[in-house]
């Protein structure tokens, strides 16, 4: 009885929710690098609770661009730039990509709240907005 | 030979009658740095006395030597950068800076150069700084004896020692570089070579290659970094007599491969790592002459890494010596010494009479299943361990070493 109730507590403790990330501890789960970049970091969380850790915006949306299986019904999440340690739900967040900002795998790619902040990040810095569905796009290239 | 002692002495009474040297100090008429670069014009000497300078974004838009005398402390009051240079041909030497501005979104240096050619950053030491030389879209420069020490320990909002953007023919050359996020970072550089350089205890690697061609590094210690040195996405670099030792922990390498094409790594030695050499998608990599002794894996390969040559190793006591996680197998080992291997010769040449399997079933077990490692020195693995070396099925049978030596290269 009592082993039952064990595994029943184990089985409830796999909750679909994201961890956070162990900055300068967890592996990006693409590339390998160990994620120390609070403000380009990024999480993908399966359906059945596995976590996926990035290092970059840029890792997961290639991650997902090679198998596009683990973002089906997932949850994404993206590290806002201008937030550094909060995350920002993939789909909802803008995005720039600009020289004047380099991201860690080298796409240059960074996430904000919305579009009016990369629209004021573009004031200083040369680049391009998108939005979620074009990056998957714009970086299979 | 008198004749060229008095040219040349003549040629140095003139360069130093050209040369204007600005001296700066607390009791000299210049009392600042900005002030005495103000003063100076392309070519002369700003020369700093002992003493400690309160300044921060400092700018350098002329050819000067800035040379401290006494090592003179910079302190940057946690504002923003020390020196940002935007010329060609400027010297930095004899420094000590502190306080560099912290910030996640920009990268704050106590040295910045940017697009400045021909420089040279000497002998300066560095506390409590984010990153320590930053040097972006330059080519020809030489970065030397500096000592940079962070304290940041697990702190991700930390730094970069040296770190080098889109950069070309830089010589990283005796610094020594500890408590940085990465040691030594290169993005983008070609042609540059990094010699004799130490880089330890920084909390991710020791050294960082990312998209950077034509590189070498030779004669450098890598001790106790987070998760050792990684070379990613990079072309023909060489790594000779490089000392990998220390790096212990769950995703920590002596050197982690991924994507290398035709990398040479030779007589380095990996000691006491959790996996000495690391290698995903790395193809034509030659492995000479390298000593593996006492890590937990000395080699790993992992998915697609074709044509690696590995020859004349010495594999010493290593807990697993190559680890593969697919049946495929297209990297040739011969001539290597193994420590594990019990074989014989008969014939007294040197090399072994039966070739030697590298890859134990167990280490099959343990890829998929970690948290086996506990079984490591049981009998149960022994056996299943022998079983598969006399008839291979989950290993690549043609992984063998056809001629294992008998003795240790030396």
């Amino acid at each position: 009885m009592s082993m039952l109730l064990l595994l029943l507590m184990t089985i409830n403790s796999c909750s679909v929710q994201p961890e956070p990330i162990q900055y300068g501890h967890d592996e990006c789960s693409y590339c390998k690098m160990t994620i120390v970049d609070k403000a380009h970091s990024a999480q993908l969380v399966t359906k059945k609770g596995k976590q996926y850790k990035y290092d970059a915006v840029e890792c997961l949306v290639w991650n997902i661009n090679e198998f596009p299986e683990i973002a089906e019904n997932s949850i994404l999440l993206v590290a806002d730039y201008q937030n550094p340690g909060n995350m920002l739900s993939a789909g909802q967040a803008s995005y720039i990509i600009s020289t004047g900002i380099k991201s860690p795998m080298g796409a240059n790619l960074s996430a904000v709240e919305d579009e009016q902040k990369v629209d004021s990040l573009l004031q200083y810095f040369k680049g391009n907005k998108y939005k979620w569905e074009q990056l998957l796009e714009v970086l299979s290239e | 030979m008198i004749r060229i002692i008095l040219i040349l002495t003549f040629l140095i009474a003139m360069n130093s009658l050209q040369a204007k040297v600005i001296e700066v100090c607390s009791s000299c008429s210049v009392k600042t740095i900005k002030e005495g670069i103000r003063q100076a014009a392309d070519y002369d000497v700003v020369l700093v006395k002992k003493g400690t300078y309160r300044e921060y974004n400092i700018e350098v838009r002329k050819r000067l030597i800035i040379r401290s005398q006494g090592r003179a402390v910079i302190d940057a009051l946690t504002k923003g950068h020390v020196f940002q240079v935007f010329s060609d041909r400027v010297t930095i030497e004899g420094f000590h800076f502190k306080n560099v501005a912290h910030s996640y979104t920009k990268e704050y240096a106590a040295v910045l150069l940017f697009k400045s050619n021909h420089f040279k950053v000497l002998n300066n030491s560095f506390e409590k700084i984010f990153f320590g030389i930053l040097v972006e879209k330059s080519k020809n420069g030489y970065i030397k004896g500096n000592t940079i020490r962070g304290i940041a320990r697990d702190e991700a909002g930390s730094g970069n020692g040296i770190h080098l953007w889109h950069c070309e023919n830089i010589l990283v050359e005796n610094n020594k570089i500890s408590g940085m996020r990465d040691g030594i970072y290169l993005e983008f550089v070609e042609k540059s070579r990094i010699l004799k350089n130490t880089s330890e205890n920084n909390i991710r690697y020791g050294l960082h290659f990312m998209f950077s061609n034509d590189d070498e590094y030779h004669y450098n210690t890598f001790n106790n970094n987070g998760a050792g040195v990684a070379v990613m996405f990079s072309k023909r670099i060489n790594m000779t007599k490089n000392l990998f030792y220390n790096n212990w922990g769950p995703s920590s390498y002596g050197v982690l491969l991924k994507e290398i094409y035709d990398a040479r790594i030779e007589e380095n030695i990996f000691r006491e790592n959790t996996t000495g050499i690391y290698l995903e998608g790395s193809t034509r990599v030659d492995y000479k002459s390298n000593d593996f002794i006492k890590n937990g894996w000395a080699v790993k390969v992992v998915g697609s890494s074709y044509t690696n040559i590995f020859k004349n190793n010495n594999f010493l006591h290593n807990s697993f010596d190559v680890s593969y996680n697919s049946k495929i197998n297209d990297n040739k080992f011969e001539g290597n010494y193994w420590s594990s291997y019990t074989g014989y010769d008969l014939n007294r040449d040197g090399i072994g009479d039966v070739p030697f399997r590298p890859v134990k079933l167990f280490s099959y077990v343990v890829n998929k299943t970690p948290e086996t490692i506990v079984l490591l020195r049981s009998l149960f693995v022994d056996i299943i361990n022998f079983s598969e070396r006399v008839s291979p099925v989950f290993t690549p049978d043609d992984l063998s070493d056809e001629q294992p030596l008998m003795k240790p290269v030396k």
